[in-house]
């Protein structure tokens, strides 16, 4: 990342330029409204009693004993809101996928611990979480099943009888001449590569606040999610209510990351109690809930074969990818990362004989969903691990076995085996470019000069293109992909701008004033923006996916240029010019030396309508919708799709120090270069990318979501479940390629690239520091503890103090 | 039980439970959201307040123990409207995204700065080593609170 030096504060700021952000003001004031912070009067506090088994039938629920207690005002079992309302389904009509509806609370079975089977509500937290220790549950239990493979296996425990197997979906898949690759190729390589569950855990957790005016038969619900507009039409479905009648507000967001994208029971739950009560009813999610209950993540095992050739050339690939989606009760469907896995298992590199096998199990354990990334790290994770052990084969450089597979430069859009169509710049030049910038052939020469030390030094490369500005509909049964927006000029010239989507950090306040600032020819400062109201906006498809710049950029700029056409049709009538000698900006309509104030066209469109062209409409407002046209709402025939609005690219380097005492892993340098297309703010891009490397360095140095065979969830607290802290996160270089996409803007998507690159390039810069000592790196859970399994397995004898003096760091002397 | 204490200036007389906890009552009794909840466990330091000038964890404490205290907040940085040096830097530095973790992140970093002048890097870090943030990576954090060390001391 570079530092803010380099990003200084230019007036009038536009596109391109790194004004510090609108929001800040309320954020660092303590007036930011988070939703824990909304305040309906009259409110009363939900606490949901969760199941303390993992797979039970659930024979009896008494709620008798905490109706009793101080402070109760309702309380609900499973069976009752399952009657007054209808279930969730995954709406997904492919064959080979089980049919499966769930309620808002279980009803007949638990089938993970902390699965929600019954609420109370009182008149505060205390008293409500007091009342959930008296419900008496009657669970009957069965023997869970917690591993993905144990639970395809005929005769595991079903989690759902009907079924007949575990398995939730079941997608083949291959293109081209895969069993003529394997037949004609001089090396096959077998691997088997597994993924660890972890979650992308915001800060803030979930919640609901719902209100229900039954006279008037409308539903107001506050909920901190991604995708306002969207929870609107399953509420609707949930309650039974029209859309007309539902009014859903995601307030200040302290950190989404695809975890609140998901359409979450407990939203509903809180819709459906909230009809029921005269009250409005606020359901905040405590950390415990959010390590047990919320959505987890990553979770997949994959077994692959590598068709190559003696120069370096795969020639074909096969997978079969096992992902566990533990109990998969999440709408849209927690499978939809797997299914990207499938589509980027190729990478960047040009491998048109491909075939996959997905295997969707269920387990005993939380539902599995999105997480930044998207089932992306997954994919290159294994591919670039396959790079670099074809290369360890046949004795080649890592980037020279890069160089010979990547995807040529022409021709554009480049297909890929499963339908995705790159629209991208040079994958050639972006590696090139992180490989000189790191300084790649000195730091060879000096991993060996170390070697000979007896150090341990990995420099570890990755490269990735990403589905930016997905459609959705292949992964939801509905939705599809397109944004909308909103620009009003209010009679004094400020105008409005509202968004579809909804960010959870992401700076839009600021980008996309900047954004309709560029069209308008205003200052930003003129410029209010707002989002995440189902009120004000028709539809929305949120923030996920790197999209919002794609697809909110593209519908602020459609709305705003033809409000900038209206005002310019104006102006000329007003100045008594032809049209086409017309301009706008610095605030002001021009013609030769006329001017016009960008307010006295405004107000002339409100106040003072004799002044405008005859047959013009009064007001200036647009509500505009933007739909790129190039994404599949679903798979053809062959299976293949092109998801993707337009793809972002990345190429990265990590270089890490491993002790080969302790297992610990030293982040000494990483850099990466990023394709997002024309960038917005770049202050706000390289915030991103930092914040995703640090979430980077989480995924495989420190977070590991682990259950016990029981079922039970072991890593349930901050102390077991470590996120980065201060201190384990270095600062990543940040080198920007700007190839712009063909879209209104030339935006694509930039939040989740370091994310997937950076996994990759550490994991595979820990396996390249542990290979002299005879371990092979097939995972990505590679903290301290667990590298020093790997070692151990590798028979490396392990000497702890002399850990102790890694890198000069001894043991904290606390000085005070 | 009755509870006298100081809030940000102002003197407060309430009648709170034993068991109720600091964090909630800042945010429920008194509406000083800024106090945001995030883990109820004092693992993450979300809830972070000042408690006669020392930054503490408003979860690990009931209310009852601040009888006779003074607690700050954030909400009483920015006077008459002026953001603090501190505030300023945190926007200028870039150093919040979603800004869940800022408040607690600022008094932190006031605590640091009120009693060090000039400090360093892994001084910082260490500093606010208690304080979790999941969007920016921390970089932009430890630049916004060394500029603003040398912002208060006049320097550069």
């Amino acid at each position: 990342m570079t530092t803010i030096e380099e990003h200084p504060v230019v007036t009038p700021s536009g596109i391109g330029d790194s004004p510090r952000r609108v929001e800040d003001a309320r954020f660092l004031t303590g007036q930011a409204e988070y939703l824990a912070d909304v305040r309906l009067p009259g409110a009363r506090h939900m606490a949901i009693l969760r199941s303390p088994v993992a797979h039970a039938r659930i024979s009896g629920v008494d709620l008798e004993p905490a109706k009793a207690m101080p402070g109760v005002r309702a309380a609900f079992t499973g069976s009752e809101l399952a009657a007054l309302s209808r279930p969730f389904s995954h709406l997904l009509p492919i064959p080979t996928i089980k049919p499966l509806e769930w309620s808002v609370l279980a009803v007949d079975k638990v089938r993970f611990v902390g699965e929600p089977v019954a609420v109370v509500v009182a008149d505060s937290r205390y008293e409500a979480e007091d009342a959930l220790e008296a419900v008496v549950v009657d669970y009957d239990e069965l023997d869970p099943v917690v591993d993905p493979e144990a639970a395809l296996v005929a005769g595991a425990p079903l989690l759902y009888e009907d079924w007949g197997s575990n398995e939730f979906l079941f997608v083949p898949f291959s293109s081209g001449d895969v069993e003529g690759a394997f037949a004609s190729a001089e090396h096959v390589l077998k691997e088997r590569f597994t993924q660890h569950r972890i979650t992308g855990m915001p800060l803030e957790g979930h919640g609901a606040c719902g209100q229900y005016d039954s006279a008037a038969g409308r539903l107001l619900l506050y909920a901190s999610t991604q995708q306002p507009h969207n929870l609107r039409t399953v509420l609707a479905d949930v309650t039974g209510l029209s859309e007309a009648k539902i009014r859903v507000v995601a307030p200040d967001m302290g950190g989404g990351f695809g975890n609140k994208q998901h359409f979450m029971r407990e939203e509903a739950l809180v819709a459906v109690v909230a009809m029921q009560v005269p009250f409005p009813v606020v359901w905040v999610q405590d950390r415990w809930e959010a390590f047990s209950a919320s959505v987890h993540s990553r979770d997949q095992i994959h077994e692959v074969e590598v068709a190559y050739q003696g120069d370096g050339r795969v020639l074909g690939l096969r997978a079969r990818i096992v992902a566990d989606l533990g109990n998969p009760v999440l709408y849209f469907t927690g499978a939809a990362p797997a299914l990207v896995t499938t589509g980027l298992m190729t990478g960047v590199y040009d491998i048109p004989n491909y075939a996959y096998e997905l295997h969707c199990a269920a387990t005993n354990k939380c539902p599995i969903g999105a997480y930044r990334g998207f089932g992306q790290p997954q994919a290159f994770f294994t591919i670039e691990r396959v790079m670099d052990l074809v290369a360890d084969q046949l004795g080649m450089d890592p980037v020279d076995v890069r160089r010979v597979n990547l995807i040529p430069d022409e021709p554009r859009p480049f297909v890929s085996p499963v339908g995705f169509l790159y629209d991208t710049g040079s994958f050639r030049e972006q590696l090139d470019s992180v490989v000189d910038a790191v300084g790649y052939r000195d730091l060879r020469a000096r991993q060996q000069d170390e070697r000979a030390r007896g150090r341990y030094l990995g420099v570890g490369l990755a490269s990735m293109v990403e589905a930016t500005a997905p459609n959705l509909h292949g992964f939801a049964g509905r939705f599809g992909g397109f944004e909308m927006a909103m620009v009003s000029v209010q009679p004094d010239g400020r105008v409005n701008v509202v968004v579809g989507t909804k960010s959870q950090g992401q700076g839009h306040e600021t980008v996309f004033a900047q954004v309709a600032s560029e069209v308008l020819g205003v200052a930003m400062e003129e410029i209010d923006v707002r989002s995440g109201d189902t009120g004000v906006l028709p539809y929305g498809m949120g923030t996920w996916g790197s999209r919002s710049a794609v697809m909110g950029g593209g519908a602020v700029i459609k709305a705003a240029e033809k409000i900038r056409d209206q005002m310019l049709d104006i102006a000329a009538h007003m100045l008594q010019t032809p049209r086409a000698e017309v301009t706008v900006g610095d605030g002001v309509f021009r013609a030769g030396d006329a001017t016009l104030p960008f307010g006295a066209v405004a107000g002339a469109a409100y106040l003072h309508t004799f002044l405008l062209p005859p047959g013009t409409d009064m007001g200036l407002c647009v509500v505009a919708s933007y739909d790129p046209g190039n994404t599949s709402p679903f798979p053809d025939e062959s299976g293949r799709l092109n998801p993707a609005a337009t793809y972002a690219t990345a190429s990265g380097v990590a270089v890490v120090e491993v002790d080969p005492n302790t297992g610990q892993v030293f982040v000494e340098d990483a850099l990466m270069s990023h394709d997002c297309g024309r960038i917005i703010n770049p202050m706000i891009v390289d915030g991103q990318i930092q914040g995703a490397f640090a979430q980077a360095i989480g995924a495989v140095l420190l977070e590991e979501i682990v259950y016990g065979d029981d079922g039970q969830i072991l890593t349930s607290t901050l102390l077991d479940y470590l996120v980065p802290a201060f201190g384990n996160v270095p600062r990543i270089r940040a080198l920007h390629r700007e190839t712009p996409s063909a879209l209104p803007g030339g935006f694509r998507g930039a939040g989740e690239g370091a994310l997937i690159v950076m996994t990759a390039a550490i994991a595979n810069a820990i396996a390249d520091a542990v290979k002299p000592l005879g371990v092979r790196v097939t995972q990505t859970n590679l903290s301290a503890s667990r590298v020093r399994r790997l070692l151990r397995a590798a028979g490396v004898a392990l000497d702890p103090v002399a850990g102790m003096r890694f890198r000069g760091l001894n043991l904290p002397v606390d000085a005070s | 039980m009755r509870l006298s204490f100081s809030v940000n200036g102002d003197d407060q007389d309430l009648e709170v439970e034993p068991r109720e906890l600091l964090l909630d009552v800042l945010r429920q009794r008194l509406d000083l959201t800024s106090v945001h909840a995030a883990c109820e466990q004092g693992s993450c330091g979300t809830c972070t307040v000042l408690v006669d000038g020392v930054a503490v964890r408003s979860c690990l404490l009931f209310a009852i123990q601040m009888q006779g205290r003074e607690v700050r907040t954030v909400e009483d940085l920015a006077a008459d409207g002026e953001l603090h040096p501190l505030q300023r830097a945190f926007s200028e530095h870039h150093a919040l995204q979603c800004g869940f973790c800022t408040p607690a992140m600022v008094l932190s970093a006031l605590e640091l700065l009120e009693q060090s002048r000039a400090p360093t890097r892994p001084e910082i870090e260490h500093a606010l080593a208690g304080n979790l943030c999941r969007c920016t990576g921390y970089t932009s954090i430890v630049d916004a609170v060394e500029a603003a060390a040398a912002s208060l001391a006049g320097r550069p």
